[in-house]
């Protein structure tokens, strides 16, 4: 903690790094609390002009709506289990390809990392047809291996490169210090890398996690049956052609962003002991 | 190392990289390769299903010689390069922030990564509301502002600009995040170094600080590219690619080729130029920015 | 080596795709009737892929439409399959399934402007064989003609939209004014009405880039009298009469009776601000009608009034509306072609058109529900007053229907929020009409 001289008096309070801080959470979650009053407007208020910030006459229809009517537990229950499988997976594979794709020897690095980079570069929509193609012959539709599988291979390539560039960063004495104690390289990477690795992980697990939470063209056209389907499409189905009911969308969207927020908030530890990595080190 | 230590050391890095390759392999390989087939052959629907016929440059040429493809590479490029931009400036400022924030800085990470995490259709269209032209809360305050009724998403130079501020509002937080993993990583003894040589904090920065983020801030960047190239919900909900086409996307495009004209060729040849374009783009990205695909690994 | 293995690879890939599209293509039209034309196999499982169907009751019209066909078919069983209502995204899920030969759902539910592209592209069954000659003479022409291709039909009736002018009854009992005939008297009266400071808006309707502009488009040039397309279906908008409508659609924003981000406006949007109380005539699809006058929804609940569309001074033809709705299909692909068939058929039959009249906020597709008595119980002016409309088409009839749609409204929308002039307007319009026409349009 030692890189940044403490400071004293007011300016212990005052000073440029807190009124960023203030800056950036005020900019960040106005249009957040917007959203947050919006689902608890009426139909009436939700389109008043001047609009207000605060609804007058607050109400929970949006959410009943959401929950009873449209069933958005159900679809919230399939997206925590979509989203983790694939989260879990995702890391696992990614933490170990990035550890041999950093510090093991391996021929064509280069090669596999320039290929990773060009699969990722392909518009997803391009590959929807095929995929599903795949799905169909694999008798993979409406079911959640179908969605966690093509969301794992989508996703891997971005998580072996954030892991792969943290990893290579993590003081190689470290490890060196494990194989003289004799430690094979599984060893050494579970008991030695992975807790410095917090941070990346941390990095690549969001990036993961909201990346599939969010997911919508596969699982709309994948996951066609009710009870399979995910949070962003139940969402989507809210929309009717003849009406954009806000109100109701925002309350799907403050049910579907508390899971995200929790995980957010359990592992934000992972990162502020992030600071001890330079620690170790200094 | 003694020889057989290294091969068997060579092995065990096949071992732990082949799994996430394998996936990664059995799910993209085949439908980036019928993509491609399908680009450079008549696409014939039969009931049944598509068939492949005769193999053709037609959707290419049809591709090459449209105003409306070039239109929309302008659009996206412009949009790409200001966007990356600004986010990259942004998420290295608030990263820095948050870097010497003391107690607070879990709680506001976990603040700032909500509008990250918010489902992209519904991130565009919280905005949709707040930039309706009758009721909207940026319209009103713009009317307040400025005057007059604005119409922000029904003019092409608002309506692009709008887009940028929404992508830099949802995605800056990506960017902090990733640049803070990798201040993360800087160790102590370096600043203590550069704190004895007498430097200031904006030398610190620009001398200590950014070369040691290079590798983390470029990948950072080179995905945000790939992303923000691949635009699609926000010009979708916020103004489906109007007034006229100015802000069509090339996702866009394709998108209404593939499914709109039900022209499984010519959808297939915007996801090949596009993903060529992109992929250029990022190797030069790679070389301007001196990183190297395996920099940093095993000497 | 290096050949052998990308050699290797190419086989591979060909051999996977082959295996994969090996399900696909290549089935016989005539097998597929015949099948269609059997008797339905009495245990038959079908899927039917259908967006929301507006309700009038809060009931859920497309369950009670399922119950009331396994009532009469014991054994076949029907699955809903909730499609998007949003018409992309069902498109683009539909699209993929079809495209991709699978057998599921074996009906689906598609908008009026679908057949002739769907039937091009061999992603619907033609039924014109399979149903009874006088079959068409129970439902309105308009939708006969969008439902037709070549020759053939693709799709089996279910319900029609149609649009109308609805208006504050209020306010203009307040100003002594009648309901407009002509849009020069919408004109005047929106005026009138927006000076006294009564409301914000005069008229609001739709033209953000999308297919919602393209209806409001053939509907201006319909009552101009001016042609899109010709008996060949070759483009030949233009002239006067089409620049009269383009102007039309420019004077409504240049002199503010409409807001300028009416550019922005779909069907909801339109309907928002109406409801709102923001507009004194809203033109939408009839399904405004459940919103506009639900007073949970809607402020203006008691004071709106239903009218038919007004129409140009001099012509003499107004109540003009696009033939909209939406239709079952059956998937070419389906196991159960002749049950498939059977549950189409049976959505456009009596029994289902008069629930509709009953449950559902729409216009039942069969003329004679118009005026059943369920249609008179639920008093809906839309469904009543359905007859009286001059249903006109957009030009549907093409397999490149999307980029006709584009070549239309992209130009409209410029005139409209004033960047493009009516002539250039129309010019740019029958430009990218021909090219969209040849298929040479994105």
């Amino acid at each position: 903690m030692s890189r940044h001289a403490p400071r004293t008096g007011v300016r212990r309070y005052v000073n440029l790094v807190n009124l960023g801080g203030l800056l950036i959470v005020v900019c960040t979650t106005l249009p957040l609390l917007w959203m947050v009053s919006s689902s608890l407007k009426g139909p009436g208020e939700i389109s008043a002009t001047p609009p207000s910030l605060l609804p007058d006459h607050p109400t929970l229809d949006n959410y009943d709506i959401a929950f009873v009517r449209n069933g958005i537990g159900r679809y919230l229950l399939n997206s925590v289990v979509v989203a983790s499988a694939s989260t879990v997976l995702i890391l696992s594979l990614a933490f170990l390809a990035g550890y041999a794709l950093a510090r093991l020897p391996l021929r064509g690095r280069g090669a596999i990392m320039t290929a990773l980079l060009m699969l990722s570069v392909f518009p997803p929509i391009a590959l929807l047809v095929p995929l599903f193609l795949m799905e169909r012959q694999a008798g993979l539709l409406n079911s959640y291996p179908g969605l966690v599988i093509p969301y794992v291979a989508l996703n891997l390539p971005f998580a072996i490169w954030i892991l792969r560039n943290y990893l290579s960063g993590i003081p190689r004495e470290l490890e060196e210090a494990a194989t003289v104690d004799g430690a094979g390289p599984m060893r050494t990477a579970l008991t030695v890398i992975l807790p410095l690795a917090r941070p990346g992980l941390f990095t690549a697990g969001v990036f993961s996690f909201t990346a599939t939470w969010s997911e919508f063209l596969l699982a709309l056209t994948f996951n066609g049956a009710d009870d399979r389907r995910t949070v962003p499409v139940g969402i989507a189905l809210f929309t009717s052609q003849y009406q954009v009911p806000y109100g109701v969308i925002f309350a799907g969207a403050m049910v579907a962003t508390v899971p995200i927020a929790l995980l957010v908030l359990i592992f934000r530890r992972s990162i502020v002991s992030g600071m001890t990595t330079g620690a170790v080190k200094g | 190392m003694k020889p057989a230590m290294a091969k068997r050391r060579g092995r065990t890095g096949w071992l732990f990289a082949s799994p996430a390759l394998l996936v990664v392999a059995a799910v993209t390989v085949f439908p980036v390769a019928f993509s491609l087939i399908l680009s450079f052959c008549e696409v014939k629907l039969e009931y049944g299903g598509l068939r492949l016929g005769s193999p053709t440059l037609g959707h290419y040429e049809a591709l090459l010689t449209s105003p409306e493809w070039y239109r929309a590479l302008a659009f996206t490029l412009g949009f790409t390069i200001v966007s990356v931009a600004l986010e990259l400036v942004l998420g290295t400022v608030v990263a820095l922030v948050l870097e010497r924030l003391g107690a607070a800085r879990g709680w506001i990470l976990a603040l700032l990564l909500l509008p990250w995490a918010l489902i992209n259709v519904v991130a565009a269209q919280l905005w949709s509301y707040l930039f309706n032209g009758t009721y909207g809360a940026v319209t009103w305050l713009c009317a307040q502002l400025f005057g007059g009724q604005p119409d922000i998403l029904g003019e092409p130079a608002p309506a692009m600009a709008a887009m940028v501020v929404v992508d830099v509002w949802k995605t800056t937080p990506f960017v902090a995040i990733v640049v803070l993993a990798g201040l993360m990583l800087i160790p102590g003894d370096v600043y203590e170094a550069a704190e004895i040589d007498g430097a200031n904090a904006w030398t610190t920065f620009w001398k200590v600080t950014l070369p040691q983020l290079r590798p983390i801030v470029a990948i950072a960047v080179l995905f945000r590219i790939l992303q923000a190239f691949g635009i699609f919900d926000l010009p979708f909900v916020l103004t489906q690619g109007g007034p006229g086409t100015a802000t069509q996307s090339v996702a866009i495009l394709g998108y209404r080729i593939l499914f709109q004209n039900l022209d499984f060729g010519g959808g297939a040849a915007v996801a090949v130029t596009t993903a060529a374009i992109v992929m250029g783009c990022c190797l030069l990205f790679l070389r301007v920015f001196r990183t190297q695909v395996d920099e940093g690994g095993q000497a | 080596m290096a050949l052998n293995r990308r050699a290797l690879l190419t086989g591979g890939v060909s051999t996977v795709a082959a295996g994969l599209l090996s399900g696909c293509g290549g089935k016989n039209l005539d097998d597929l009737l015949t099948q269609a034309a059997t008797t339905p196999n009495s245990r038959a499982r079908l899927t039917w892929w259908v967006s929301e169907i507006p309700s009038r009751r809060g009931a859920v019209v497309a369950d009670l439409i399922i119950r009331a066909f396994e009532r009469r078919h014991p054994g076949i069983r029907v699955t809903k399959i909730n499609a998007l209502s949003t018409s992309d995204g069902n498109r683009s899920a539909i699209a993929t399934q079809l495209a991709g030969g699978s057998p599921q759902p074996d009906v689906y539910l598609g908008d009026t402007t679908w057949p002739a592209q769907f039937g091009h592209s061999s992603l619907a069954l033609p039924v014109e064989t399979l149903l009874p000659h006088d079959f068409w003479d129970a439902y309105p022409a308009a939708l006969r003609r969008s439902s037709t291709y070549q020759g053939k039909v693709y799709a089996v009736p279910f319900f029609t939209d149609s649009t109308y002018l609805f208006y504050r009854k209020d306010l203009l009992a307040k100003h002594g004014l009648r309901v407009p005939r002509t849009w020069e008297e919408l004109l005047h009266t929106s005026r009138t009405v927006q000076k006294s400071g009564d409301i914000d808006s005069g008229f609001l309707w739709q033209a953000a880039v999308t297919e919602a502009l393209t209806a409001n488009v053939a509907e201006f040039l319909a009552d101009a009298g001016a042609p899109v397309l010709d008996g060949q279906g070759r483009a030949v908008l233009g002239g006067e009469k089409a620049e009269r409508a383009f102007s039309l659609m420019a004077e409504f924003t240049s002199s503010e009776v409409t807001p300028r981000s009416v550019t922005t406006y779909e069907e909801s949007d339109a309907q928002d601000a109406f409801v709102s109380g923001r507009g004194l005539f809203l033109r939408n699809w009839s399904y405004a009608w459940v919103n506009a006058s639900t007073p949970k929804v809607s402020r203006v609940a008691d004071k709106v009034g239903v009218a038919l569309r007004p129409g140009f001074e001099g012509t003499g033809r107004s109540g003009v509306s696009c033939a909209g709705g939406w239709s079952n299909f059956v998937n070419p692909s389906s196991q159960e072609l002749s049950a498939a068939l059977e549950f189409a058929r049976f959505c456009a039959g009596d029994e289902v058109q008069r629930l509709l009249a009953r449950e559902a906020g729409v216009v039942p597709a069969l003329t004679s529900a118009l005026r059943s008595k369920e249609a008179r119980a639920a008093g809906d002016p839309t469904v009543l007053r359905a007859a009286d409309l001059h249903l006109v088409d957009r030009p549907v009839q093409t397999p490149y229907y999307p980029q006709v749609s584009k070549a239309l409204y992209t130009p409209a929308n410029g005139v409209v929020g004033g960047d493009l002039s009516p002539a250039a307007g129309v010019r740019a319009a029958r430009e990218g009409l021909r090219k969209a026409l040849e298929g040479k349009a994105q």
